[in-house]
Order: structure tokens, then C-alpha cells, then sequence
């Protein structure tokens, strides 16, 4: 059980969840613009339903209002590592294809994982409040295994899967930060990560 | 002759010198012992022997030849035969196929079968005949030489589809113009064929083929998209528009895509969509690099030798598909890979000016998937100098007349001389340029002596410089300097 | 031998009586009332292009005995055409619910079946009771990227059509109207309104899933709306009212962060503020009110006199 909270941390927490939460959205609007520019720019299908790819963390979960805040928040941190390490491969392919033409595309990827990787030490920072252990930064350090070398076709649609499972990650994450940053009906404070329903 | 008698003999030559025989007979007598005897016009002995079987080998007659054959059963059948060449066929063995081996990004099946030269004593002209066994064959000719050796020959063939799409069998069948030869003369058998599978014979083997081509603009390009047996095929598209599937095979249908246009910077998808997915693939369609017009090369610091050039017509292919160039100088054997952005308008490659080489035979060498080109220039380099910017125009020395002009030029100019010329404009006399020729030093600062000036006037100065001997382009000018001339000594 | 026939309409239909010959004598009625022999061929009754107004009871007696040998209930209708079909969600995050309905009557009855495959699981639609055709589905999964695919198929004897939807779970999120929308003037306002609502009951959880609202207002006497986003809070002031006349206002509701805007609340009507006529304090005020307080006449407390529209019936 985590130790009560004192109204300082809460004050913290309830200040880290909203700014978090603002994050989150902003990141959530810059992903589906960077969306619609990808599909535009590869030459996709919008509509085109593109099986689960290897390695990219789903955002689709079952039961979520019954999950504790430190299962939310350890959730969403290894989800962003990954999308961190999926993304930085993203730009490198980009580079690889595209070179220098439409550099616009590399600028916006180039943001986006500047913003994943903000949210991701924002997650941490949540975690440090709650004195939780942050996972082995180390072990994912290189991040997921190298996926195999897939066709130029299949890295499209990499791409287009890692993208959309990022917008619904950071739509789930402003759920998840709204849930945290809710007052415990007892205590009007927010609660510690573990009691949160 | 009675029903026992041989008949119907036919002969049949496959290397025109040795010819088999062979005849009908009772079919009691099918394994009874026969003596065949021959004999030709030209008064050899008559030859003979014994056989079971109703064939028998013997030699190509010059002209005729006459046969008894003698069965020797129940009754004593005797027929005699008279052959004349032109009775005896000529059928050449048939073709045996040493190899068939495909090159996927090519689609290009590579088949090799030994001509059989050695049988025949002399040339002949042969002919080949290659059937192509996809969904409908495809027939072609090929014509060779038969030189009394066993020659491998090889011959190259490229699918108007990927090779993955379905698989391609092959077989082969030849024909001799012997004309020599009075007999009549037929193809020979097929042989058997030879297999390349496609992927649709594979397990697993689903995909858009081919995959992620680089095509030239205005190909025809045929697409097939090969899927498991069970899964129902959709539609497939080439960029935005369905194209009209033809069914290969029950895990293979293809589109045919005309006159490609250049594709987009991410290139053009072919989808395959199904009914649980989707297949694809990407292909990129541009030109062959134009040939590079243009070609200049200088040095401004006689350290780097700089040559820039116009492309031509973009080739609309990037990143690892991008045009490459390199600069290759055919003197020194010195070849350098020159760092070009696709997008960047001005295209430069730098190029080290080496020890004790003057004159530069330069090959610039232009590449990208589709094609290649190059241009090429040879040059003097001393010929070729135009310095850097002076920098750091400053005023060193000053009385009512004259003005002193120190700069300095960022390069190794020992052993040239430089021609380098000052502006001097002030508000009430006209702009004047005064030319002052200095010898070259390495990265070093020049001055000069502005003289004829008016007291108490406000001077402007600027310089450029480029090579006195053999004079190619001004450097640009540099910053100015602005300096009043002193009162005049009362 | 008696049963439900069904035909299309424009269908030639023949019946034949029960195990009687062709040639045998019989009679037909149809709904009790004698057919014309001239629509007999031989004990076969034919009618040509069937409508929807021959419905009915068919039945064929034997000639002399009346002794009733076939009876059918003919039944003209078309086969079903393509359903119109319609999922939303209106009380995210818990489910959603799809409806449909036929565009065109078939007349006859029609079966309905609806399937929802998520990806490749089957999920369970359950049938509300009222309205009959609706049914509801619970999200087992939230946040996913992978669509919905919903197939209504509608079956009746004359035969079959389908429709399918595929969707995104947040493309379809649509919350109710907000409700208990409220105007009212502020007192020494004469341009503000205050309105209030609340989020639709229908809405599990405004908490984790807030609603931003839009609100959309406009003096009656005018056509062109005023718009403004709120997004938080349910409750809005409204300022720049035009004194004294009577506004119209509604309001919307949409997720904060998927889906599409509510329909528009129940519209609410208010009049902002206006100032009392004031009483006379000099020699000349004094007079007119002893004028005027024999007329029989009393303005409504916020009415002001000298404005002659301005006079409103209760």
C-alpha cells in the first residue's frame, strides 16, 4: 500500500496528471496530423485495416477501469519506450527511402518522438512521486529486437500500424491520467497509485 | 510377298552418318533370328548379320543402298530392299537441357543444352525451337551453328512477368538444315521439360511480385499477387485505380499496368487486397539518369578542385534509389564519390588537387537503378583558378594621397600569380578599378598601394583577385573598406 | 390442406385444389366470396400480376359435395431490400448499439440477424426489448485500432438482403443531448443570459470521459446563430444579449477527445433583463400618476412603457 499521501505529493501528482494530460493531448493531435500526412505521402489507403505488427505495443486493453494506477502508469511507460525505439527506426527508413524529398514528413516524425520521448521521463517522473522502482531503463535501452527485414510495402504499413496504435496510446493515456488525477471519493485527494479502482 | 515377309522398312539417320533401321514382319516371328545383309552401289562386299530385333544400325549411304533381310522361320521370308538417300529421314536427337536457371530480379530464365556438334562431321545450320509453358506458351526460335563440337549454348529469355508469379516450365526441340542431306528432314523430339516453380507453389509463399521493382517510365509492367488457396482476392490496385485481374493460377492473379508514369517520392503501392489482408509491394517508377551538361571544374585554393554540373531531367527517384555520382580521374586512377542531394539544385563534387598534376582527365560517372550516363572533361587546373573571396580588407597605411590595402586569400597560390583588382569609388569621382598583379603565396595576406588619391576624401575599397596567367573567373568581391585620406600638409 | 403462401407482387400465381383433377368441377372463393369461372383453367385457379390487394383466404371446394379440399393464405410482398443500419455509442466507454430498419415495406414478415466481429472474435448483440429493432453490444476492449464490422442480414420468404458497417470504436461516439438546459436573466444585466445545463444521464462517466459542449443561441427575430465552444464546465453567460429581446438557445455535446456532437438539446427560451420604468419624483410626475393609475391597465414589471412592441401577452 503506498504510504499516505501527504497534500503535497497529491498536489504534485494532481499537477504532473494534468500537465501529462495536456501532453498527451497535444501529442494525440500532432500523431493524427502526422497520420494523415503518412497515408498521404505513402500512398495508402486511409481506411485499410492493417493487421497487428510485431513489436508495436496495442493500446487496446480489456478491463481498463479496473486497473491500478501503477499497472496505468507502467503500462504507458513501456508502451512510449517501445513507440520511442519504433519511431527512431521510422525516421532512419525514411531517411534511408526518401532521402532529402519530402522532408517535411522526417521534420514532423522528428517531433513526434521528441514529444514520445517527453511523455515517456513525464511517466517517470509520476512513477519517482510514487518512490515506484522505474523498469530497467537499461534492459530497453536498444529498445525491441531489430524486427525482421521486412519489404518496403510491410514498412509502410508498419508505419501506418505504429502510428495509429501511438494516437490511441495517447487517447488512452489522457484516460488513464484523468483516472489518477481523480480525487479518492474518501479523501477528496487523488489517491496513491495503488488504490485508484 | 506372303504375310511373314519383312515390310515396310524405314530408316531413320540422327547425325547423318549412322542411320537405324527398322521393318514390319509377322508377329510369329517377332523374336525369330533374321539375317540382315546390305550391300552399296560401289561394289564393297555385301554385309551381313544376325538379329533378333526387326532394327538394325548401319552407315548413311552416299547414294543408294540394298537390303536383304532373311527371316529365318518357319518359312524362309526373304525381302531385298533398294534405299536411296532421300528416303532416309533425318531427325536430329533430341535436345537434352543442361540447366535452366532463373534470376528473379531480372525475371530472366537462363537455359543451357549442348548443341550435339560433335555427331555431325561437318557445320550446319540448326535451329532451336524454345517453348515457354506459363498459363499459354510462348514459342521461340533461336538459331545456332553446328561446328563438329559439343558447344553449351546459352540463351536468355525474360518473362513479361515476375517469375515468382507462376511457375515456368521450358523444353526445347531442334531442327538441322542439312542441305546436303537429300532426305526428308524433321524437328526432334521435345524434350522433356524443365520447371522453374513460382511462388505460388510454395507454402507461405503469399506476396505482390515483384517486389519493390525500379522501373523506368513508360514500362509495361505485369503485377501478380499470389495467395493462399482458400483466400478470396478482392481487388488489386495499382496506386489509387482496380486494374482487371487474369487468373495464373488458383493462388495467382495479375495485372497488367501500361506506360507507367513516374512515381512519387515514396513510390507507387500495388495492393493485393484480400479478404484478411493485404498484400503489396512498391515500385518506383523514373528515368534513367540524363547525361550531365555543364561540366566545369575549378579551384579557388588550389587544394580543392570543385566541378558542378547540370543533371538534366530529375530522375525522381530518392534515398537509396537516388542518382549516385562519382568523379573518376583517368590520369591518376583516383576515383571520388561525390555527396549530391536529390533535391538541391546546384550539383558540386569536390575533387583533391594532387602533387605535381596539371592537367585532370576527368570522368564523371552517373548511376541510379534504371540507367547510367557520364560526361567527361579534361582540364588544366591552372587554367581553372578562381580564388576564394579576399577576406579581411583592411587599411594599413594612410597620408593625404594615398592609402594602403592589406587582405588576405585563403588558399595555396605559390607558384601563381595572382591579377587582382581594387574598386575605389568616393563620393565625387567616379567608380575606378586599378589592377595590381602580385605572385601567389600559400594562405597569405597581399597588400596593396592606392596612390593619385585627394586629401581629406572619403575612399571606398573593395577587391577580388583571380590567376594573372590564364585568366578564368574573378573571385567574388570582397567586403568593402571605407578610409579618409588625411588633410593636406599646409 | 391449408397454408401461407407467399408471392411477389407481379407474380402469375396458380393454385391447384388440393389432389383434384384438372378436370374436375369446383369451385373457388376467395375470402368467402365465389370467384369468376372465367379465372379458372379447368380446377386450376390463375391469377395473372398479383397485387398487394389480393391477400387473402384462397379455398377450393369440391363441385357437388362443397366438401372444402384446399385452403391457402395468399400473402403478396416484395423481397426485402437493403436495411438502413446505424451503431453509435451514446454511453461510452461502456458499449454501443446498433438499430436498423427497412426502407421499404415488404409486407410480409421479415426475419433480422446481425452479427459484430471485432477483429476475429464474435461479440453478442443483445436485443432490447423496446425498440424491437435494436440491439446493444458491451466493449470487452477499449482503445483499439482494430474496426468493428457489423452485418444486418433481413430474410423474409421472398428473399434475402444484407447490409455491413465497418467502424473505428471512437468514430462512432455520439453522447445524448445534454438535458435540464436552463436560461435565465441576470438581474441588472439587461445583456446577459445565464444558461446551465447538464451532462446526458445516458453518460457513465463525465469524470474520465468529460464532455465539451457547444452552445448555439439567437434573439428570435433573428435567423443568423451565435456560437461558443465551452471545454468544461456546464454552465455558460451569456453577454452580449441584445436588451430585451427573447433568445432562443440550445446546447450540444461531444467527447473531449473522440467522436462526433450530440444532436441539439431541447431549445430554452429567456429574455435578458431589463430596467424598471422608474416613479416620478417632481410636480409633473406626480399628475400623470394619478392619470394613470384610474386606467385599468398594469404593464408586466419588466415592460417599459414608452415601448410600444415591447408590450408582450402573458
Amino acid at each position: 500500500m503506498a504510504a499516505a499521501d501527504s497534500p503535497s505529493a497529491a498536489l504534485r501528482r494532481r499537477d504532473l496528471c494534468s500537465r501529462g494530460i495536456r501532453l498527451a493531448g497535444k501529442m494525440r493531435a500532432d500523431v493524427i496530423d502526422l497520420l494523415d500526412a503518412y497515408v498521404e505521402q505513402q500512398g495508402l489507403d486511409a481506411s485499410a485495416s492493417v493487421a497487428a505488427v510485431e513489436g508495436v505495443p496495442l493500446a487496446a486493453v480489456e478491463r481498463w477501469d479496473e486497473q491500478t494506477g501503477t499497472q496505468r502508469l507502467l503500462e504507458n511507460l513501456a508502451a512510449y519506450r517501445a513507440f520511442r525505439a519504433l519511431l527512431a527506426q521510422m525516421l532512419e527508413e525514411q531517411r534511408e527511402q526518401l532521402g532529402e524529398a519530402d522532408a517535411g514528413l522526417g521534420r514532423a516524425l522528428a517531433a513526434v518522438l521528441l514529444q514520445v520521448s517527453a511523455f515517456a521521463y513525464h511517466l517517470e517522473e509520476l512513477l519517482r512521486l510514487e518512490s515506484r522502482g522505474i523498469p530497467g531503463e537499461e534492459e530497453e535501452e536498444d529498445g525491441p529486437p531489430p524486427p525482421p527485414r521486412l519489404s518496403l510495402f510491410e514498412q509502410k504499413l508498419r508505419g501506418l500500424g505504429v502510428l495509429r496504435e501511438l494516437a490511441q496510446w495517447a487517447l488512452r493515456s489522457v484516460r488513464d491520467l484523468r483516472q489518477l488525477a481523480k480525487p479518492s471519493p474518501a479523501t477528496g485527494v487523488a489517491p496513491g497509485l495503488v488504490e485508484s479502482p | 510377298g506372303s504375310l511373314g515377309d519383312p515390310q515396310n522398312l524405314k530408316c531413320v539417320t540422327h547425325n547423318l552418318h549412322k542411320m537405324l533401321c527398322t521393318w514390319d514382319g509377322s508377329s510369329r516371328g517377332r523374336h525369330t533370328q533374321t539375317d540382315f545383309c546390305y550391300t552399296t552401289n560401289d561394289l564393297t562386299p555385301q554385309v551381313c548379320f544376325k538379329t533378333k530385333e526387326r532394327r538394325v544400325e548401319i552407315p548413311v549411304p552416299e547414294g543408294s543402298i540394298t537390303v536383304t533381310i532373311k527371316s529365318s522361320g518357319t518359312a524362309f521370308a526373304t525381302k531385298e530392299f533398294v534405299i536411296h538417300q532421300k528416303d532416309i529421314s533425318f531427325v536430329p536427337a533430341t535436345p537434352h537441357i543442361l540447366s535452366l536457371m532463373p534470376d528473379f530480379p531480372t525475371s530472366t530464365l537462363n537455359l543451357k543444352w549442348s548443341d550435339n556438334g560433335s555427331v555431325f562431321r561437318y557445320g550446319l545450320d540448326a535451329l532451336w525451337q524454345i517453348q515457354i509453358l506459363r498459363k499459354e506458351a510462348t514459342e521461340v526460335t533461336y538459331y545456332s551453328k553446328l561446328t563438329h563440337e559439343d558447344v553449351i549454348l546459352s540463351w536468355n529469355w525474360t518473362s513479361d512477368m515476375p517469375l515468382e508469379c507462376t511457375s515456368h516450365y521450358v523444353k526445347i526441340r531442334c531442327y538441322i538444315n542439312a542441305t546436303q542431306f537429300v532426305g526428308p528432314k524433321d524437328w526432334s523430339d521435345w524434350s522433356p521439360a524443365e520447371m522453374i516453380p513460382g511462388k505460388d507453389t510454395e507454402p507461405g509463399g503469399s506476396g505482390v511480385f515483384p517486389l519493390d521493382p525500379v522501373v523506368a517510365v513508360g514500362s509495361d509492367l505485369t503485377f501478380c499477387c499470389v495467395h493462399e488457396e482458400d483466400q478470396h482476392i478482392t481487388n488489386m490496385t495499382y496506386g489509387s485505380k482496380s486494374y482487371t485481374m487474369t487468373q495464373l493460377s488458383s493462388r495467382s492473379h495479375a495485372i497488367r499496368v501500361l506506360n507507367a508514369s513516374v512515381s512519387n517520392t515514396s513510390g507507387t503501392n500495388v495492393v493485393c487486397r484480400l479478404e484478411d489482408g493485404l498484400e503489396g509491394s512498391v515500385v518506383f517508377v523514373g528515368y534513367a539518369p540524363d547525361i550531365p551538361q555543364n561540366l566545369s571544374c575549378e579551384t579557388s585554393n588550389f587544394l580543392i578542385i570543385k566541378c558542378t554540373w547540370k543533371p538534366g531531367r530529375p530522375s525522381g527517384l530518392y534515398g537509396e534509389r537516388r542518382t549516385k555520382y562519382s568523379l573518376f580521374e583517368r590520369t591518376s586512377g583516383k576515383n571520388v564519390s561525390c555527396e549530391v542531394s536529390e533535391v538541391s539544385r546546384d550539383h558540386v563534387c569536390d575533387f583533391p588537387v594532387l602533387r605535381d598534376q596539371k592537367t585532370y582527365d576527368f570522368i564523371l560517372g552517373v548511376s541510379n537503378p534504371i540507367g547510367q550516363s557520364q560526361s567527361s572533361l579534361m582540364v588544366d587546373i591552372t587554367r581553372r583558378v578562381r580564388p576564394k573571396t579576399p577576406e579581411k580588407l583592411t587599411v594599413t597605411g594612410n597620408n593625404s594621397t594615398s592609402i594602403q590595402l592589406r587582405w588576405f586569400i585563403n588558399g595555396s597560390f605559390a607558384g601563381t600569380r595572382l591579377l587582382c583588382q581594387i574598386e575605389i569609388s568616393s563620393s565625387h569621382s567616379e567608380r575606378k578599378l586599378h589592377n595590381v598583379s602580385i605572385p601567389g603565396r600559400k594562405f597569405s595576406t597581399y597588400t596593396a598601394q592606392m596612390n593619385a588619391l585627394h586629401p581629406d576624401t572619403k575612399y571606398q575599397f573593395r577587391v577580388r583577385c583571380s590567376a594573372a596567367d590564364h585568366f578564368w573567373r574573378w573571385s567574388d568581391w570582397s567586403r568593402g573598406v571605407e578610409q579618409t585620406t588625411s588633410e593636406a600638409p599646409p | 390442406e391449408s397454408h401461407i403462401q407467399y408471392e411477389r407482387v407481379g407474380a402469375d400465381v396458380t393454385m391447384k385444389c388440393g389432389s383434384m383433377d384438372w378436370d374436375a368441377a369446383v369451385t373457388w372463393t376467395a375470402n368467402g366470396t365465389d370467384i369468376n369461372e372465367s379465372r379458372l383453367n379447368g380446377s386450376y385457379l390463375i391469377l395473372k400480376n398479383v397485387d398487394l390487394s389480393q391477400s387473402g383466404q384462397y379455398s377450393c371446394y369440391e363441385g357437388s359435395s362443397w366438401h372444402l379440399k384446399y385452403q391457402t393464405y395468399l400473402r403478396v410482398g416484395t423481397p426485402p431490400t437493403e436495411p438502413v443500419l446505424m451503431c453509435r455509442s451514446n454511453n461510452y466507454p461502456k458499449g454501443f448499439y446498433c438499430s436498423w430498419h427497412l426502407p421499404t415495406p415488404t409486407y410480409i414478415p421479415n426475419s433480422f440477424n446481425i452479427s459484430v466481429i471485432h477483429g476475429t472474435k464474435d461479440m453478442v448483440c443483445e436485443k432490447d426489448a423496446i425498440p424491437k429493432n435494436r440491439c446493444h453490444i458491451r466493449y470487452l476492449q477499449l482503445f483499439s485500432t482494430v474496426k468493428y464490422k457489423v452485418t444486418l442480414t433481413v430474410t423474409n420468404a421472398l428473399g434475402k438482403n444484407f447490409t455491413t458497417l465497418t467502424f473505428d470504436e471512437f468514430a462512432i461516439v455520439k453522447p445524448d443531448p445534454p438535458e435540464s438546459v436552463m436560461a435565465k436573466p441576470v438581474p441588472n444585466n439587461p445583456r446577459r443570459l445565464e444558461v446551465s445545463w447538464q451532462n446526458p444521464s445516458s453518460w457513465p462517466d463525465p469524470e474520465s470521459f468529460p464532455l465539451k459542449f457547444f452552445l448555439r443561441y439567437r434573439p428570435l427575430i433573428l435567423d443568423q446563430w451565435q456560437h461558443v465552444e465551452l471545454s468544461d464546465g456546464t454552465s455558460h453567460t451569456i453577454t452580449d444579449a441584445y436588451a430585451g429581446k427573447e433568445y432562443i438557445i440550445q446546447v450540444a455535446a461531444k467527447d473531449n477527445d473522440i467522436g462526433t456532437w450530440s444532436d441539439w438539446s431541447v431549445a430554452v427560451h429567456a429574455t435578458p433583463w431589463t430596467e424598471e420604468p422608474k416613479h416620478l419624483t417632481t410636480e409633473a410626475q406626480i399628475t400623470e400618476t394619478t392619470s394613470a393609475s384610474t386606467s385599468s391597465f398594469m404593464a408586466p414589471p419588466t415592460t417599459k412603457i414608452c415601448d410600444k412592441g415591447a408590450v408582450v401577452g402573458s
